[in-house]
């Protein structure tokens, strides 16, 4: 299925462009699961064959990829009432809540570029937990911004064996999500483990 | 066993999971980069088109005529002829090579993209274009 929509979707970008490729990326970062880190790995590889301006596709990519994130910090901020009425009171809440707030900027620029998979989710989390908005767009274009240069560059090194490289680097997207959430699972258990003792200790 | 014992457990399942799935794909992409270094010269190794040096096994169903004409430096007329395509469609040109398959050669899996990789091959050697349809030389398995 992701084969078809990604060959579908490198048809449509050599015939259409600019405006196909901002679409993509713009719709990628609301949420759909289009493939932009291919896309931005080949339009770099078609740039590097004359068939677009580099330049041109950057600055339309990154605009769009941004937009897109500001949006869907947006709806993250609409839902945050909804949030706020459901679980404010929760502890567990307001203990996610401090702790995203002190490490958000490094949670945002990594999910622009290396964990592509968590970046919608942070965008929501982002937007329903408060955060400033104008920090947020901030750390976002510097991720945006490194995704758009770090894959498309690398495409546009490569040439026509960018599919090579596109295959490892998505690859290595998954395998540091797993990682994540391995990291996650240890910490929660780590987190379990401490409590169960701290409850038995007064008992001895 | 709790609720939050559960999810904490599934996550470290899922995460091995998913460590191992991307974990070999990587490694098997990796290995599959030996070889393909950036800065490569495109699909004629650095060589002039002329010295029939074009790598034709790059070729895939989802690119159109105008784009491996532009490759390959090749008339897109000149592919289109050769696969014996007459009409004066513009839309032929923004066709993926998948799609010109089925529109004009339905009961023929993949003849179109072999076609034209012998047709770039005889337009490097300058010889006349092979007749339709040609001995497939690559059958095209890796997709993006």
């Amino acid at each position: 299925m992701s084969d078809i929509v990604s060959s579908f979707l490198l048809t449509q970008v050599i015939n259409y462009g600019a405006p196909l490729f901002a679409l993509t990326l713009f719709l990628g970062a609301l949420g759909l699961p289009l493939p932009g880190s291919l896309m931005v790995i080949a339009v770099g590889s078609f740039s590097q064959q004359g068939y677009f301006s580099w330049t041109q596709m950057a600055i339309i990519g990154l605009l769009s990829a941004v937009a897109g994130d500001a949006i869907s910090f947006s709806m993250g901020n609409y839902g945050k009432s909804w949030v706020q009425k459901k679980i404010a009171a929760s502890p567990t809440w307001i203990n996610a809540q401090e702790s995203f707030q002190r490490r958000a900027w490094l949670a945002i620029l990594l999910t622009r570029f290396l964990i592509t998979a968590l970046a919608v989710p942070t965008n929501l989390i982002a937007g329903g937990s408060g955060y400033k908005f104008q920090r947020f767009m901030l750390y976002d274009f510097i991720g945006e911004a490194t995704w758009i240069i770090l894959y498309g560059g690398l495409g546009y090194a490569f040439g026509s064996q960018w599919e090579v490289l596109s295959d490892f680097i998505s690859n290595f997207g998954g395998l540091v999500f797993g990682v994540v959430i391995l990291a996650l699972g240890i910490w929660l258990a780590r987190n379990w483990q401490e409590k169960s003792t701290q409850t038995k200790q007064p008992s001895l | 066993m709790t609720k939050k014992h559960m999810v904490t457990i599934l996550l470290i399942l899922a995460g091995i999971a998913i460590i191992l799935f991307f974990g070999s794909g990587a490694l098997r992409a990796f290995k599959h980069m030996d070889g393909h270094g950036p800065f490569d010269d495109g699909p004629f190794d650095g060589k002039p088109p002329a010295a029939n040096q074009a790598d034709v096994s790059l070729i895939r169903d989802w690119m159109t005529v105008p784009y491996i004409a532009k490759m390959y430096q090749v008339p897109p007329d000149a592919i289109l002829k050769g696969l014996e395509i007459h009409e004066k469609d513009d839309e032929d040109k923004k066709l993926s090579l998948k799609q010109l398959n089925e529109k004009y050669y339905p009961d023929q899996e993949g003849v179109v993209l072999a076609h034209i990789q012998s047709i770039i091959q005889a337009f490097q050697k300058q010889e006349h274009p092979p007749h339709f349809p040609a001995t497939p030389i690559f059958t095209s398995t890796a997709t993006p």
